[in-house]
């Protein structure tokens, strides 16, 4: 009966669930080759099985400890001084009256989303770097140089405030929408009481935001082992792989780029495995707390 | 810019990829269910497998090679002016209109599918040969797709730093034809400009004592680099190469040339090529009859700790301490750096063309090897006669095969010849005109003709050719004279291994890799290095020393 009535509905979901099947679900397959000594050549179905022998070697290698490190002290840091930054612009951008002045810094702010991480690190390297701009300045008034695009030290606060000048406007699309479904009554009702613009911001926005902000805190720790990629990939030579390895550039170089795709493929897992538990967890939480989370119990 | 196909035409990119794969064995991993026999080829069993050598008298070089005495290494010939009169090595055509599929890397432009250069060739060819040129960046991902699926072309060009990413002496005999019953012996003599290539280049295409590729791009004489500097910089301020003696005189040419106030480093990159000064080798060294690893010798330590030291010094351009080596030709042509490392395909026309743009006095240059220590005999190893090696399918019919050898006699014809300026240059009058006594592409060349796109699937031996830049061929042919002599077969010269997946993991020894790269861009500490060596050994590498002394030192020898 509701099948029927929700026939034009499930229709516009088809494709949606045919990409997820074909890029999502049936690649899962390929994590039998975490149990493999899997050779390409030969396929899945004749390659070696050995059992938990990958996980072995993984647990023994302090390469993939020093990655995970890595990755959950860049993922703490980024939730840190990262999470809260589109709130914020949100909140602020909220605050201006005029549309069309809203509108020309949501499209400034916007902008850096769409350059890729290679154009966004070269743009930090012709400013910040050892030759860059400012390095250049110093040194011609001789003066000592800052060593920012290359100091293992400091490298979780540099890709940090990369990933906010270049993902901090995109990041607040889905707050101004929670703040455009706050029903401006509430606003007028609060005014009218004397409430000023802190208080008004304190009981009626944020939380008009909370189910939002939860919400993207859940999806956030579940992707907390997915710092990112390419951004790591790119810097790695400039600071050093002991502190640019995160666990998906651990498994591209010493699982990729050596052919032994098993054992890429089980860091893979234990990624996955790990994170599903942490989002899991995150709901749980969430749900705790009487908020949604992901979906409402 | 001229396309003359010799070792040094490729795009930076490609030369320094193969320079540095010079440096390493010609690996290929088999995987662990794999039924791949394991090994090396042995002396008796490649010395009936490889083909006779019957070297070409087509055409005569201006300036002849040079021999490098006992090495067996010999400078490639070089060319000052194109040959007018252009001899015919084929008579008719080799083909017999079959249809064939073929890939190729291409570090630049892929021209489009059927244009009048392609066209053009299946008329000289006789065979309808769809060329598929792949990008070369993502060549090494795009290749094993393709075998996973079995699905290889009739002919593809799998170089040799790749054997390990390709698995190719597991695809040897299971989806490589086997050319062996072809070629052995007297039998090239069918085909006779792939009969003039050398003996060491078939080396590299042989598993299994099989002969199972084709050589492209051969070379009597390859390094895996050089240390350039900018000549014409270094001149004004009254500084020779042959100054540079030692690393210490390096080094204090470094301090003389650096002013970071105006923004000028004396070094960008220099690790990979440098550190050979000091005698370390391509991988292996027999030190009291027992095999050692480069990382476990001295020599590879004094040169890390210099390299360090360097990196500290403020001598090292900041983006190339950053790792940015993308970067290296801007930073050379610009003047910013005047000493960089690289490979030597980088010092060509297009080189000079570019340097020249940026600066109208650019002039390359490379320092002489040099003993580090400024004492002892300087000596520099050799890389591999071939690192571009095509193959057949094993799919193909044995009349297939005997065609597609044909139109690879074709290809391989010697430079100047009619047949190679076909290949290279297309048809005259429509692919290019005759400027000067130099081929010149027209619009239309620029856009069809790659220089690289035929010479992969089999090319003659390298001459070294800038038509329009007789200074760099004359600059370049002196510095390879002056230092010819100094390069040595080093151990398991063009010898092709195969090996366990595990085994192969340890070869390529990433961790220890990575923190060298450290080390040298002045992040980690050389004892950082040797803890990594350590765990390495006790991880793989012991047991990868082991498994060479018995597979390969013991039953083939050492190669040289």
């Amino acid at each position: 009966m509701r099948i029927r009535r929700d026939k034009t509905l499930l229709m516009m979901t088809v494709p949606s669930i045919a990409l997820l099947l074909v890029f999502n679900y049936a690649p899962l397959f390929g994590l039998a080759t975490a149990f493999q000594d899997y050779d390409p050549l030969i396929g899945v179905w004749h390659s070696q099985w050995v059992g938990f022998d990958q996980f072995r070697q993984l647990f023994h290698d302090p390469q993939f400890w020093d990655s995970l490190k890595n990755t959950i002290y860049l993922s703490f840091v980024q939730l840190i001084l990262f999470f809260p930054i589109p709130i914020v612009l949100a909140l602020l951008l909220n605050t201006v009256l005029s549309m069309r002045v809203r509108n020309f810094i949501q499209s400034v702010v916007y902008l850096p989303h769409f350059f890729s991480w290679v154009l966004t690190i070269t743009i930090f390297q012709q400013m910040l770097g050892g030759a860059g701009l400012l390095n250049q300045y110093l040194r011609s008034h001789d003066m000592s140089t800052w060593d920012i695009m290359t100091n293992p030290h400091t490298f979780a606060l540099l890709v940090t405030g990369q990933a906010v000048w270049k993902e901090a406007g995109w990041g607040i699309i889905v707050f101004l929408a929670a703040l455009a479904g706050i029903n401006s009554e509430l606003y007028e009702a609060a005014a009218a009481d004397g409430a000023g613009r802190w208080r008004r911001m304190w009981h009626i926005t944020l939380p008009g935001m909370r189910g939002v902000i939860v919400l993207m805190l859940v999806l956030r720790l579940g992707n907390a082992l997915s710092v990112g990629f390419e951004q790591f990939l790119v810097q790695r030579d400039a600071v050093g792989h002991s502190s640019a390895d995160v666990l998906d550039t651990f498994s591209f170089y010493y699982g990729i780029t050596t052919n032994n795709y098993s054992y890429g493929a089980a860091a893979g897992l234990f990624k996955s495995v790990i994170s599903l538990l942490l989002i899991w967890g995150a709901n749980k939480l969430a749900h705790a707390f009487g908020e949604d989370g992901l979906y409402r119990k | 810019m001229s396309s003359q196909l010799n070792r040094r035409t490729f795009v930076s990119a490609a030369a320094s990829v193969a320079g540095a794969a010079a440096m390493a064995p010609l690996l290929s991993a088999c995987g662990g269910g794999s039924h791949q026999k394991t090994g090396a080829n042995t002396k008796t069993g490649l010395k009936a497998a490889l083909p006779a050598y019957v070297p070409s008298t087509a055409v005569k070089p201006d300036i002849p090679s040079v021999s490098g005495g006992g090495n067996g290494a010999a400078t490639d010939p070089a060319f000052l002016r194109y040959p007018t009169d252009q001899v015919a090595t084929v008579s008719g055509v080799p083909g017999k209109g079959g249809s064939y599929t073929a890939v190729t890397p291409l570090w630049g432009t892929v021209p489009p599918a059927g244009n009048s250069f392609y066209q053009a060739m299946n008329k000289a060819l006789g065979v309808d040969l769809a060329v598929k040129p792949a990008d070369g960046n993502n060549y090494n991902t795009i290749v094993p797709t393709m075998t996973a699926a079995r699905r290889l072309p009739d002919w593809i060009q799998l170089p040799a730093w790749w054997n390990n990413a390709f698995n190719t002496g597991e695809l040897a005999g299971t989806q490589l034809a086997d050319l062996t019953p072809y070629l052995a012996g007297d039998k090239v003599k069918k085909y006779p400009n792939l009969a003039a290539l050398p003996t060491g280049a078939w080396q590299t295409c042989a598993w299994g004592d099989k002969i199972y590729g084709i050589p492209c791009v051969s070379t009597n004489f390859s390094l895996a680099g050089a240390i350039f500097y900018r000549r014409d910089s270094l001149e004004a301020k009254g500084i020779t190469a042959d100054q540079v003696k030692s690393a210490d005189d390096m080094w204090n040419l470094g301090k003389e040339l650096t002013d970071a106030k105006r923004g000028v480093w004396a070094f960008d990159d220099v690790w990979t090529y440098l550190s050979l000064f000091w005698g370390v080798p391509a991988q292996w060294k027999l030190v009291d009859g027992k095999l050692v690893h480069k990382y476990e010798l001295p020599e590879f330590l004094e040169a890390m700790d210099w390299h360090y030291r360097l990196a500290k010094s403020g001598f090292m351009h900041p983006d190339a301490l950053a790792g940015n080596n993308a970067g290296q030709g801007t930073r050379f042509y610009s003047g910013k750096v005047l000493i960089a490392g690289g490979g030597l395909g980088a010092w060509n026309l297009a080189d000079y063309q570019s340097g020249t743009a940026a600066d109208k006095n650019y002039r390359r240059g490379s320092f002489n090897v040099f003993a580090a220590d400024g004492k002892s005999t300087p000596s520099i190893f050799l890389g591999p006669s071939a690192s571009m090696i095509s193959y057949l399918n094993k799919r193909l019919k044995p009349a297939q095969i005997e065609e597609l050898l044909s139109v690879a006699n074709y290809l391989a014809a010697p430079y100047g010849t009619r047949e190679y300026t076909m290949v290279n240059y297309g048809v005259e009058g429509v692919h290019y005109t005759m400027n000067n006594g130099v081929p010149t592409a027209t619009k239309e060349g620029q856009k069809f003709v790659q220089a690289t796109t035929y010479p992969f699937l089999a090319s003659p031996t390298s001459v070294i050719s800038n038509q329009g830049a007789d200074i760099v061929t004359k600059d370049y042919t002196a510095w390879a004279a002056a230092n010819v002599k100094y390069g040595y077969k080093p151990l398991f010269w063009n010898v092709n291994i195969s090996m366990s997946q595990s085994l192969a993991t340890a070869a390529a020894a990433q961790s220890v890799e990575d923190t060298i790269k450290d080390c040298y861009h002045g992040k980690k500490k050389v004892s950082d290095v040797q803890a990594a060596i350590s765990s390495w050994k006790s991880s793989g590498g012991d047991r990868l020393t082991r498994w060479m002394t018995t597979n390969v030192l013991d039953k083939v020898g050492t190669g040289q």
